[in-house]
C-alpha cells in the first residue's frame, strides 16, 4: 500500500481513510455508517454499479432496436398516410435537400445513443481492466455522457410537439409511432446507465491491478 | 506519525461477506430482462398476426403501388400491396398483398378482386374517394369459409353484383346490342332495381344476349309472364289525343335501359338465367303478353332455300302458316349449292318458329315441331314468299300446303337444322301494275292532239288580229269617257249644292219667323202665322222630296252608266266566246277534210257577225243606253216640275207675310229683319225655280253636262 502511494501523486479517500457523503458531500471517517448531516447511508464504492451499469445498458439498448425499426411518426394527410422511421426520416431529409437538419436527426437519433452506449460499456470495462486511457480522461468521458443524456430526448421531443400541434382530423394528423416510445425508454434507460456508473471506481481501476 | 501509528490499532481488513449470487445480483437485472420479454413478445406476436400473403394477377395495375395501396373488402381495409411486378413473360401484372389473416380463409375461389378507379358516368360518379386518396383494390367474396386459396385473377371492371348479393340473374335476347350498355338500369315502375352485364353474342351469332341482375326482393315480381322492353332513348308518337312524348331517366336516355313488368299473374316462377325477349318498346311488349303467351320460349330454327330473289324479305318478317303467325325470319344469307357439278347460289332464309303456335300445346319442344313438320311436309307443305305489303313491297314467308306439289321430305343440313322445300312464290308486284298504266298513257295520241290545239291557236290569232274587232273596244271606251264626263259636269254636281243651301236659307227664314212670333204674341198674327208657316213647311218638305230625288237620280244614272259598261263588255266577251267557241266546234269537227272551206264560212260567218256589231247591234246598245240615259233625265225633269209650283206658294207666302209684317209696323227694325228675310227666301225661291227652269228648257245638258 505505502508502494503504490508513491507510485501516484493522487491519493483517494479511500486511501486516506476518509468517505464523502453521496448525497451531501459531508466527508467522514471510513468508518462511519451513517452521515451525520443528512442521514444517509455512506458507502466509500458501490460494488453493484457495475452490474446495474450493465443492466441498464442491456436494456437500453433492447429498448433502441425497436425504436428503429418502427416508424417514428404516422402521417395521416388527406391523400396519403405515411410512416418513416428514423432513418428512413433522415434519407427523405436528404432526398429534399435538407442536409443540416438531416445531420442534427441523424446525429441526435443514431449517432449520440450509439456512442453512449459505447461509451458507457468501455468505461464499465475500464474500470475492471486495464485501459488506455488514463484516469483523467475517462472521468472526462463520463462527465461527457452524463451531460449528454439530457439532450438525446430531441427527437422525442419534436414527435411530441408535432403530434400534439397537427391534429386537424381527417385533413392532417400525425401521431408518435412505437419508436417513438421505445426511444424515449432507450434514452432512460441509457441515463440511468450513466448514473448507476459509480465513477469513484475508475481511480481503483489501476490500484487494483498490482495488488 | 510513526508513534501515533503504534498506537493506534492495526487497520481493520473489513472484507464483505461472500454474498450468495442471488444477494449480490441486483434489482435492476429486472428491467432489461423484461425489456428482452416485451421485445420478444412483440416481435412473435407481429409475426404472428402478419396477414397471409396472396397473389393477384391484373391486365391492367394502373395506380397499384406497393405499401400504399389497400384492399378493401365493403369498405373495410383489410390488406395492403406489398409488392407490384410482372409474371413471366410481361403478361400479366402481379400483385401481392398481405391480407388479415381473420380474412384470409374466406378467400376461396369465388373470391373477386377489381381495382377501384374514379368512373363518371351518367348514372352517378363513383370511386371519387380514389382521386384523392389514389385506387384501392376491392374485393367481394361470401361468408363461407372454404378452401382458401393464395392466387386468384383479378377482374378488369367491377363485377355487375357482388358475392353474396341476393337477387337472380336472367339472360335477355335482343337482335340488336345497339341499345344495351354494361351496368344500364332495369326499371320496374321507374324505380332501379338492377342492372345490366355485358351484352354478348349469343352462341349462334343470331341475337344479343346479356345478362340481367335483378335485387332482391323485386326478384320475386319475375314470373314467366314478364316482359322486357328497351326504354332507351325517347318514343314521340302522333295520334288522335295529341303528340306524347315518352322520356324516361335521363340515364337511360343516354345509357340505354332496360324496364320490366308482370301484367298478368298466374306466371311459373323463373330458375336463374332463364331467357327473355327484350322487346323494342313497351307496347309491344305489353301486347306480346296476349299474343304470345310463350314469347320466352324456345324456338325451332328452319331454312328454306330459295332460288328467287328475296328482295323484300328481311329479318323480323313475318312467317305465316295457313295465315297464322308462327314465327319470325330471324336470317338472310346467300348460300352456294353444288348440285350434279353445277354451282348454284341458294338464299337461305333462316326461320324462327314458336312450337307453341303450331297448336302443339305449350309445352312443345323444338324436336316436337320439327318432327310435326316433318309429316306436314310429306303431305305437301311448303313454303313460298307471298306479298305482305303491296304499297312496301315487303314479303312474308307462307307455309302452304300445294296438293299438287312434287313428293319432298323435310331434309337435314350438315347441323342437323331442317331444310323445308319451296314452290312458287305468288309476289303481287305494284310495281309492275304502275308500269302498265304508264304504257297507256304512253300510247295515247298526244302530238295529234298537240298540232290540232296548236292550228286552232293559229286560227284565234288572226282572228284577234283583225282591226274591226279590235276598235270595238276603243269605241266603247271613249262613249264610257263621254258618259263619265256628263256625270262628272259641275252643273249637275252643283244642284245637290244649291238646293241645300235654299233649303238652310228656309230653315232660317222660318225660325226668324218664330221668334217674330212668340215676341208679337198677338192672337191673328199668331193663327196667320201658323198657317204661314204650315204653308211653308210643306214648300219646305216638297222641296225636300225633291232633294230626295236627286241623290236617287245621280245613283241610276251611275247605276246605268255601270250597266252599260258592265252590259258592254260582257256581251262583247260573250259574243267573242260564242264565236271562239264556234271557231272550236269548227276545228273539232270530224270534218277535217273540209277545214279550210269550212274555215272561211267561218270566218266569214264571224266577218258578217262582227259588221253586224259594228253596224248594228253594238251601236244600238250605246243608242238605247242613250235613250235610257234622256229618259232618266226627263224622270229628273218630271221631279223637279214640282219646284216652280214649290216657288210660287213660297212667293206666295212671302208676300203674304210681308203684307202681315207691314200692317204690323213699317219702321220697327223687327219688320225690317222679317222682311230681309223673306226677301232671302223670295230670292232662294226664284234660284230654284231658275234652275227648275234651265232644267226644263234644256234636259240635254243633264247629259251633255253644258
Amino acid at each position: 500500500m505505502a508502494g503504490s502511494g508513491t507510485a501516484s501523486p493522487l491519493i483517494t479517500a479511500r486511501e486516506a481513510g476518509l468517505v464523502a457523503c453521496q448525497r451531501c458531500g459531508r466527508v467522514h471517517d471510513r468508518a462511519t455508517a451513517v452521515c451525520v448531516r443528512c442521514g444517509g447511508g455512506l458507502r466509500s464504492r458501490d460494488d453493484t454499479s457495475t452490474q446495474r451499469v450493465w443492466a441498464w445498458l442491456i436494456a437500453g439498448i433492447i429498448a433502441f432496436i425497436p425504436a428503429n425499426i418502427y416508424p417514428m411518426l404516422l402521417t395521416n394527410t388527406l391523400v396519403e398516410h405515411s410512416e418513416s422511421t428514423i432513418i428512413e426520416g433522415v434519407f427523405e431529409l436528404i432526398h429534399h435537400g435538407s442536409f443540416g437538419i438531416a445531420t442534427i436527426v441523424f446525429v441526435a437519433s443514431i449517432v449520440i445513443p450509439l456512442g453512449k452506449f459505447m461509451a458507457v460499456a468501455y468505461l464499465a470495462i475500464s474500470v475492471q481492466r486495464r485501459s488506455a486511457l488514463n484516469q483523467h480522461q475517462r472521468h472526462r468521458l463520463f462527465e461527457v455522457v452524463e451531460f449528454i443524456g439530457r439532450w438525446s430526448m430531441i427527437d422525442v421531443f419534436v414527435v411530441a410537439i408535432l403530434s400534439a400541434l397537427v391534429q386537424l382530423d381527417s385533413l392532417a394528423t400525425i401521431n408518435p409511432g412505437i419508436a417513438a416510445f421505445s426511444f424515449a425508454l432507450s434514452v432512460v434507460f441509457t441515463m440511468l446507465s450513466a448514473q448507476s456508473f459509480d465513477a469513484r471506481l475508475i481511480w481503483d481501476a489501476d490500484r487494483k491491478s498490482p495488488q | 506519525m510513526t508513534d501515533n501509528q503504534t498506537i493506534q490499532p492495526a487497520p481493520l481488513d473489513v472484507r464483505p461477506v461472500k454474498r450468495p449470487i442471488w444477494q449480490r445480483i441486483s434489482v435492476v437485472w429486472l428491467v432489461p430482462v423484461l425489456a428482452l420479454v416485451v421485445s420478444l413478445g412483440v416481435a412473435y406476436s407481429s409475426y404472428a398476426n402478419q396477414g397471409t400473403l396472396i397473389e393477384i394477377s391484373f391486365e391492367n395495375a394502373s395506380g397499384v403501388t406497393a405499401d400504399e395501396t389497400v384492399i378493401k373488402y365493403r369498405d373495410v381495409t383489410v390488406g395492403r400491396v406489398e409488392k407490384v411486378e410482372f409474371a413471366e413473360g410481361l403478361t400479366d401484372v402481379l400483385v401481392h398483398v398481405r391480407v388479415d389473416k381473420t380474412v384470409a380463409p374466406y378467400l376461396d375461389d369465388d373470391a373477386q378482386f377489381w381495382v377501384v378507379r374514379p368512373d363518371v358516368s351518367v348514372r352517378g360518379i363513383t370511386g371519387l374517394d380514389t382521386v384523392l386518396g389514389g385506387v384501392y383494390i376491392d374485393g367481394s367474396w361470401d361468408t363461407e369459409a372454404d378452401v382458401a386459396q393464395y392466387e386468384f385473377v383479378g377482374l378488369e371492371s367491377p363485377p355487375q353484383t357482388r358475392v353474396g348479393q341476393r337477387g337472380t340473374v336472367v339472360s335477355l335476347r335482343a337482335s340488336d346490342g345497339s341499345a344495351l350498355s354494361q351496368g344500364a338500369p332495369i326499371l320496374h315502375k321507374g324505380i332501379t332495381v338492377g342492372n345490366l352485364g355485358t351484352p354478348q353474342l349469343s352462341f349462334n351469332g343470331n341475337d344479343v344476349i346479356v345478362d340481367a341482375f335483378i335485387q332482391s326482393p323485386y326478384d320475386q315480381r319475375i314470373t314467366s309472364n314478364t316482359r322486357f322492353w328497351d326504354t332507351s332513348g325517347f318514343s314521340l308518337r302522333l295520334g288522335a289525343g295529341g303528340v306524347s312524348l315518352d322520356v324516361n331517366s335521363i340515364a337511360s336516355l343516354i345509357e340505354g335501359g332496360i324496364a320490366f313488368d308482370t301484367v298478368v299473374s298466374g306466371g311459373a316462377p323463373v330458375r336463374d338465367s332463364q331467357v327473355f325477349d327484350l322487346f323494342f318498346d313497351e307496347g309491344t311488349a305489353r301486347s306480346s303478353l296476349f299474343s304470345s303467351p310463350t314469347q320466352n320460349a324456345e324456338v325451332l330454327n328452319i331454312d328454306v332455300l330459295f332460288d328467287s330473289s328475296v328482295r323484300g324479305l328481311s329479318a323480323g318478317s313475318e312467317v305465316r302458316f295457313q295465315g297464322i303467325r308462327i314465327g319470325t325470319v330471324t336470317d338472310l344469307s346467300a348460300f352456294v349449292v353444288t348440285d350434279q357439278q353445277e354451282q348454284a347460289v341458294r338464299l337461305r332464309t333462316n326461320l324462327a318458329i314458336e312450337p307453341s303456335r303450331l297448336g302443339l300445346g305449350p309445352d312443345a319442344t323444338p324436336e316436337d315441331a320439327l318432327a310435326f313438320l316433318d309429316g306436314l311436309v310429306a303431305d305437301g307443305l311448303r313454303a313460298r314468299m307471298i306479298t305482305g305489303n303491296i304499297l312496301s313491297g315487303s314479303l312474308q314467308v307462307e307455309l302452304v300446303q300445294v296438293a299438287t306439289a312434287p313428293p319432298a321430305v323435310l331434309t337435314r343440313d350438315a347441323d342437323g337444322k331442317g331444310i323445308i322445300p319451296t314452290t312458287k312464290s305468288e309476289i303481287t308486284d305494284v310495281a309492275a301494275t304502275a308500269e302498265d298504266v304508264l304504257e297507256r298513257i304512253n300510247d295515247l295520241p298526244i302530238e295529234e292532239l298537240m298540232s290540232g290545239a296548236i292550228s286552232m291557236m293559229d286560227s284565234f290569232e288572226r282572228l284577234a288580229n283583225d282591226e274591226d274587232l279590235r276598235a270595238v273596244p276603243s269605241s266603247v271606251s271613249a262613249l264610257l269617257d263621254e258618259a263619265r264626263n256628263l256625270v262628272g259636269g259641275e252643273d249637275i254636281q252643283a244642284v245637290p249644292a244649291d238646293l241645300r243651301a235654299a233649303v238652310s236659307e228656309m230653315r232660317d227664314t222660318i225660325a226668324g219667323l218664330n221668334t217674330v212670333i212668340t215676341g208679337a204674341n198677338d192672337a191673328e198674327i199668331v193663327q196667320s202665322l201658323a198657317a204661314t208657316i204650315e204653308t211653308a213647311n210643306t214648300a219646305v218638305a216638297n222641296i225636300e222630296e225633291a232633294t230626295r230625288n236627286l241623290p236617287a237620280i245621280t245613283a241610276r244614272i251611275e247605276d246605268l252608266t255601270d250597266k252599260l259598261f258592265a252590259i258592254e263588255i260582257e256581251g262583247m266577251v260573250d259574243a267573242a266566246t260564242q264565236t271562239l267557241n264556234s271557231i272550236d266546234v269548227l276545228i273539232g269537227s270530224d270534218a277535217t277534210a273540209d277545214l279550210p272551206a269550212s274555215l272561211s264560212a267561218a270566218l266569214d260567218e264571224v266577218r258578217l257577225f262582227l259588221s253586224e256589231v259594228r253596224a248594228g247591234g253594238a251601236i244600238e246598245n250605246v243608242n238605247s243606253a242613250l235613250a235610257s240615259a234622256s229618259a232618266a233625265a226627263q224622270a229628273v225633269e218630271t221631279s223637279v216640275e214640282g219646284l216652280p209650283a214649290l216657288s210660287a206658294r213660297a212667293s206666295r207666302l212671302v208676300s203674304e207675310t210681308e203684307a202681315v209684317i207691314q200692317s204690323y209696323g213699317e219702321r220697327s227694325r223687327f219688320s225690317a229683319e222679317t222682311l230681309g228675310t223673306l226677301r232671302d227666301i223670295q230670292s232662294a225661291a226664284d234660284a230654284v225655280t231658275n234652275l227648275a227652269r234651265t232644267i226644263q228648257r234644256n234636259p240635254s245638258s243633264l247629259l251633255t253636262g253644258r
